[in-house]
């Protein structure tokens, strides 16, 4: 709902992502916010952050996926995994332009470890062409298990360094390793890059649901029949989707793994896997904004319960040996659970059902 | 040949101990429509239950079984009461979810959070072993093997010839219309919670007999579960049997053939298997096939 006084005359407006001058405003008071938090910020909220972004630009592909094409998809983090493990295996086993320039390598992994996400991710969207539903979220299970299997494989340890993974050298552009022209391997840098990333995967996503093939996923999610009696070709823009899904996939999983400097397969588990799913049930399916939501209350609850209150548990029950992650998972479970019980559609739907009760204020009752 | 007949009887053997826990999913799911993933999860929590009682608390087996037998009972009122009661008339995907998270998450995390989380050893059954000709098993093996056969034909006799069992089948096709035409929706979804919890508590005593008793356990026996109820078809009581010897052969005779040159090909035979099936019957062996309509 538009804010009182202002309305669309022209189809442009209709379909434009930022409304009124007051949108423009804030959101550019926001990303200069966002930009300038490493002068006042702490390095550990810095670290978090960071992660956060990161973990958003994956989300956002799942929200391609799941949020407009209505394919669950349940190994989205070994995705994530088989990005950032094609920049290791390729920046530690090749360097094509020599020692000099193995900052244009690194760099040109980024594409290349998008579209190694991809096409692994079409692979295992095949099912799809007999299968939907839940038949096709536990294809996508065994996907997480058979990834993260190969990552682990022995037999590839010379490729992909089996338990131990793989370590990689910190991200800068230009001059040398030891003089870098921009260093991004500090923490403030590292986290500008990171929001640059998600930003930009943002404004994609957001797009790409004003565009025909984003539309046709929303079509193939409200209904397939109707979808395809409509002239979509259903398996070409599932398929569609879950490239384009795991594309993003691969981005954060070029980031991620230029985060940690290191690569290994535990850190590629199904348990993130379900993260990424509830973080989609708590911002609500199908909007770019409730990634964000549901991302940032996830992450925030899981920054509260380790640093907060599991300590504090501790101290009042020392009885019970409290496992600090354990507690946070049966918290973040059961949130997501409540929210899938409670509130189906999101936080992003609360937040828009407070705007409209602000906006009509006196008269909210017309907003049932 | 030796080779070949202990791969054959370690699989079906090994099989006996799937259809035990394919089971219990296919139980929940023929009642409900809900594809039970929680399964596992509960079955470490009962795992680590049956051990605390024995172990720590030192109870003789009789009052612990009791015990057990009364926990998993509330356990699956609980479950329903307060979980899948609210979500009646939901899609299939919403509670798939739900029992991914519950199976995952919450109720290992729970376990781990009272008993710790580190491996523990529970005798219930006699160890030992026992020498047919070439091939050797153990005790354990051979109980789960007859115990899931036994629970096999019990679940196919209830749902033949009882009158519950024909009012699960019912709610199971359309709740709405069976709640009109005077069936208990309600205790009909609570009795197949407290069934399949029960069969997870068979599950809990016997895997936590054969392996130690450990977190992982759970999620384990799920994914090992899966292509067994996949190939049998998700409401087949019989195919869940027939796949679970299915996929224990496989696994087994993975694991003596290929194994040498691919090592570890044994624990992705389960996922290979779930991925093939999946693309080519989804709706499984024994599985009804749904007619999409408008």
């Amino acid at each position: 709902m538009l804010p009182g006084g202002v309305f669309n005359t022209k189809y442009e407006s209709d379909v434009a992502i930022l409304r009124t001058k007051t949108q423009w405003f804030l959101l550019a008071l926001g990303v200069i916010f966002l930009f300038l938090l490493p002068l006042f910020a702490p390095d550990y909220w810095l670290s978090q952050l960071t992660s956060l972004a990161i973990v958003i630009v994956a989300v956002l592909g799942l929200h391609v996926l799941t949020g407009l094409c209505g394919q669950i998809s349940i190994g989205h983090r070994a995705f994530v995994g088989v990005g950032a493990y094609a920049v290791a295996i390729l920046t530690t086993r090749y360097e094509p332009f020599g020692a000099g320039l193995a900052w244009v390598w690194t760099w040109l992994c980024l594409p290349i470890s998008a579209l190694a996400a991809g096409l692994v991710g079409l692979i295992f969207g095949l099912p799809c062409f007999k299968l939907k539903g839940f038949y096709l979220a536990i294809s996508t299970l065994a996907a997480s298990y058979i990834i993260v299997w190969v990552f682990k494989y022995e037999g590839f340890s010379s490729v992909t360094g089996g338990f131990i993974g793989l370590p990689l050298d910190p991200l800068y552009i230009g001059g040398t390793s030891e003089e870098p022209f921009i260093d991004l391997s500090s923490r403030s840098a590292f986290y500008c890059l990171a929001v640059a990333v998600m930003i930009l995967a943002a404004f994609l996503a957001k797009n790409l649901q004003r565009t025909s093939v984003g539309r046709a996923f929303v079509a193939i999610r409200d209904n397939e029949l109707a979808a395809e009696v409509s002239g979509i070709s259903i398996f070409r823009y599932k398929m569609m989707a879950f490239f384009i899904g795991c594309l993003f996939a691969g981005v954060a999983g070029w980031l991620w793994a230029n985060s940690q400097l290191r690569v290994n397969p535990n850190q590629f588990s199904l348990l993130d896997s379900i993260w990424y799913v509830g973080m989609l049930i708590i911002g609500g399916w199908g909007s770019t904004s409730g990634v964000f939501f549901g991302a940032t209350f996830l992450k925030l609850l899981e920054i509260g319960m380790t640093d907060y209150i599991t300590p504090w548990l501790g101290d009042m029950l020392p009885s019970i040996k409290l496992q600090v992650h354990v507690a946070t998972n049966i918290v973040q479970g059961l949130v997501i659970i409540l929210f899938m019980m409670l509130a189906p559609r999101g936080l992003y739907y609360l937040w828009e059902r407070l705007k409209i009760y602000y906006r009509l204020h006196p008269y909210a009752y017309w907003a049932r | 040949m030796d080779t070949f007949l202990r791969a054959f009887t370690e699989g079906i053997l090994l099989g006996g101990v799937y259809a035990l826990i394919a089971l219990g999913v296919v139980m929940v799911f023929k009642a409900s429509k809900v594809f039970n993933l929680a399964h596992g999860g509960i079955l470490v929590f009962l795992a680590y239950f049956t051990w605390w009682l024995l172990v720590p608390k030192g109870l003789p087996l009789w009052l612990a079984l009791l015990m057990l037998i009364l926990v998993s009972i509330l356990f699956g009122l609980t479950l329903d009461r307060f979980i899948f009661r609210p979500l009646i008339g939901q899609t299939m995907l919403v509670t798939f979810i739900i029992t991914l998270v519950l199976g995952f998450t919450v109720i290992p995390g729970l376990a781990t959070l009272f008993w710790g989380g580190s491996p523990q050893v529970m005798h219930v059954f006699p160890s030992g072993s026992m020498t047919v000709g070439p091939v050797t098993f153990s005790y354990t093996f051979l109980f789960s093997f007859i115990i899931a056969t036994a629970l096999f034909l019990i679940f196919v006799f209830y749902f033949r010839y009882t009158k519950t069992g024909l009012l699960m089948r019912c709610v199971s096709e359309d709740n709405l219309i069976s709640q009109s035409l005077g069936i208990n929706v309600k205790w009909i979804f609570a009795l197949s919670w407290v069934v399949g919890c029960l069969s997870a508590a068979i599950g809990a005593i016997l895997l936590g007999t054969m392996f130690a008793v450990n977190s992982e356990l759970g999620g384990l026996a799920i994914i090992h579960a899966l292509p067994v109820v996949l190939l049998g078809g998700l409401e087949s009581v019989p195919g869940a049997f027939i796949g679970a010897l299915f996929v224990g052969l496989a696994e087994t005779f993975a694991g003596t053939y290929v194994d040498p040159y691919v090592s570890g090909f044994r624990e992705l035979m389960p996922y290979i298997l779930m991925v093939l099936i999946l693309m080519l019957r989804p709706h499984g062996l024994f599985g009804l096939k749904r007619i999409e309509r408008i």
